[in-house]
């Protein structure tokens, strides 16, 4: 991509340093060194005085002494955490090398490292650079996600908003051209009828289009409300099958629907769900050869106590690879439809979505004869 | 369907118009008055009286909501559907509290709006 988000360069020479320590020397040792690179320390001498030259001076790192009067290092650490939450600096321990339980109380009180005393320059220098740098880059990280993610709002305002806008326009012109194939405005030559056909197919994949753009864009904003209500999952999937059938029987393909005898009652969001069955009936029958037999079944989960229903179709099935593109949007595979229909890449995402906002899973996999097969299972508690 | 009667039809876009009024011709409507904005709305039902409102909700000028309450200002009894498409949905309830009677989708398939038309004819009119 051409314009990724920027975060501003950071320099780390400026950063603060809070050291803390009832040993004057130590801080005088500490203090050249950290001087030397370019850093601006601050400095206290016990855990209370810490507190309060932290909100003072907030700054990027922390150099905590363990033993000191009043409040020790640990909780020191373990307040400054409480106080600042994520935005706290990365607190590092001043310790003396024999305290190894220390080391390890001090990292359960929330410090990130620690330094053991008598001290080496370089040591101290190259772990607080790199503390320094962790947090920096941590930063950000932050800065660059709310930026995308105010981007990626923004896109899905302007989808939302040009979809919808696209629509009127679009209804118009396919029912416009549905007038004149009618003869509604003078008898027609059929040269003139084929191009209104063509006019009114191709102003309706453009508004199947628009449809499903304006599906993700409500979706991806947060928008899509289930609005649950009890329903015979039978029921919803024979009226599926009878639409789909008037256009499979285009290409001759049958799609049937066998109940196995069962008839369950399912809270769920009929619309929603029945645009996920129609695009799994409609998927099956645009992938599978002319002539084909595609079949629905009402299928029961005992170890989980849950129903569902699967979709099973006679087409290429998914090729290798690309099963994890199935889902996402926009991720059309490398098979085409066989009778010249269109894909927006869009539907599986669509199904995908609505049916984890029921709480429920959808599966596809390769059959062993030929085909595949869609599954699509409700939670047992919605 | 037979009746008398006169429908005004708001729409700022003009492709709209003339789909919705080639059906409202097809389902015999003996007069259809036309308007591209609710001010024009406004004046052409302050002209004609006509007995029922066919309107746009997003209108440059005036908008449908605006214009809704104008018409409620000049009678109160007037008789409004809204026209309106899947995004409306928190403007059609808006509406539908000021004394909109119903709305249509005009997003929908020629059948569909042809059918929630002639519905809308047989509760405003005596349809023989």
């Amino acid at each position: 991509m051409d314009h990724l988000p920027t975060a501003a360069p950071f320099d780390l020479a400026k950063s603060k340093i809070m050291i803390v320590d009832d040993d004057r020397i130590n801080i005088r040792i500490l203090g050249g060194i950290l001087r030397g690179e370019g850093y601006l320390l601050t400095e206290a001498d016990s855990g209370e005085k810490a507190l309060q030259v932290y909100a003072e001076s907030l700054p990027d790192l922390v150099l905590l002494d363990v033993m000191m009067p009043g409040i020790d290092g640990f909780e020191t650490c373990r307040r400054l955490n409480k106080n600042y939450g994520d935005q706290c600096a990365p607190v590092i321990f001043i310790t003396a090398k024999s305290e190894s339980d220390d080391v390890v109380e001090g990292l359960g009180a929330g410090g990130v490292d620690y330094l053991p005393k008598p001290f080496k320059a370089k040591e101290v220098i190259a772990r607080i650079r790199s503390h320094l740098q962790n947090r920096a880059l941590s930063e950000q990280r932050k800065q660059l996600v709310a930026q995308l993610s105010k981007a990626n709002a923004a896109k899905n305002r302007f989808l939302g908003m040009a979809a919808h806008d696209l629509r009127n326009p679009l209804a118009s012109i396919r029912g416009l051209s549905e007038f004149l194939r009618e003869g509604a405005v003078g008898p027609l030559t059929p040269g003139q009828i084929d191009l209104i056909n063509t006019i009114h197919s191709a102003s309706q994949s453009m508004l199947d289009l628009v449809n499903e753009l304006l599906d993700v864009a409500t979706i991806e904003a947060g928008e899509l409300k289930i609005h649950y209500g009890p329903h015979d999952l039978a029921e919803l999937i024979s009226k599926s099958v009878a639409m789909t059938n008037i256009e499979a029987a285009k290409k001759k393909t049958v799609v049937t629907f066998d109940t196995h005898g069962e008839a369950p009652i399912l809270m769920l969001d009929g619309a929603k769900m029945t645009q996920v069955i129609d695009n799994l009936l409609s998927n099956a029958v645009k992938y599978s050869p002319p002539g084909s037999s595609v079949t629905a079944t009402i299928q029961f989960d005992s170890t989980r106590g849950t129903y569902g229903f699967a979709v099973q179709d006679q087409g290429p099935g998914i090729p290798d690879g690309e099963r994890d593109k199935l889902f996402k949007d926009f991720g059309r595979l490398s098979i085409q439809p066989t009778g010249g229909e269109k894909s927006t890449g869009l539907g599986l995402a669509i199904c995908r979505k609505i049916v984890e906002a029921h709480g429920g899973t959808i599966t596809a996999k390769n059959l062993t004869t030929h085909g595949c097969e869609f599954r699509v299972f409700l939670s047992a508690n919605p | 369907m037979k009746f008398q009667g006169t429908i005004l039809l708001v729409d700022d876009e003009s492709h709209i118009r003339k789909y919705v009024g080639l059906i409202l011709g097809q389902l015999g409507t003996p007069k259809i008055i036309e308007a591209a904005n609710g001010a024009e709305g406004v004046d052409a039902y302050t002209r004609e009286t006509p007995d029922l409102v066919l309107l746009d909700i997003n209108m440059p000028i005036m908008d449908g909501i605006e214009t809704l309450r104008k018409l409620k200002e000049i009678n109160p009894d007037c008789v409004v559907v809204m026209l309106t498409s899947l995004a409306n949905r928190q403007t059609v309830e808006q509406a539908i509290e000021l004394g909109a009677s119903n709305y249509i989708r005009k997003d929908t398939s020629k059948a569909e709006i042809t059918k929630a038309l002639t519905e809308t004819i047989s509760a405003c009119f005596d349809c023989t």
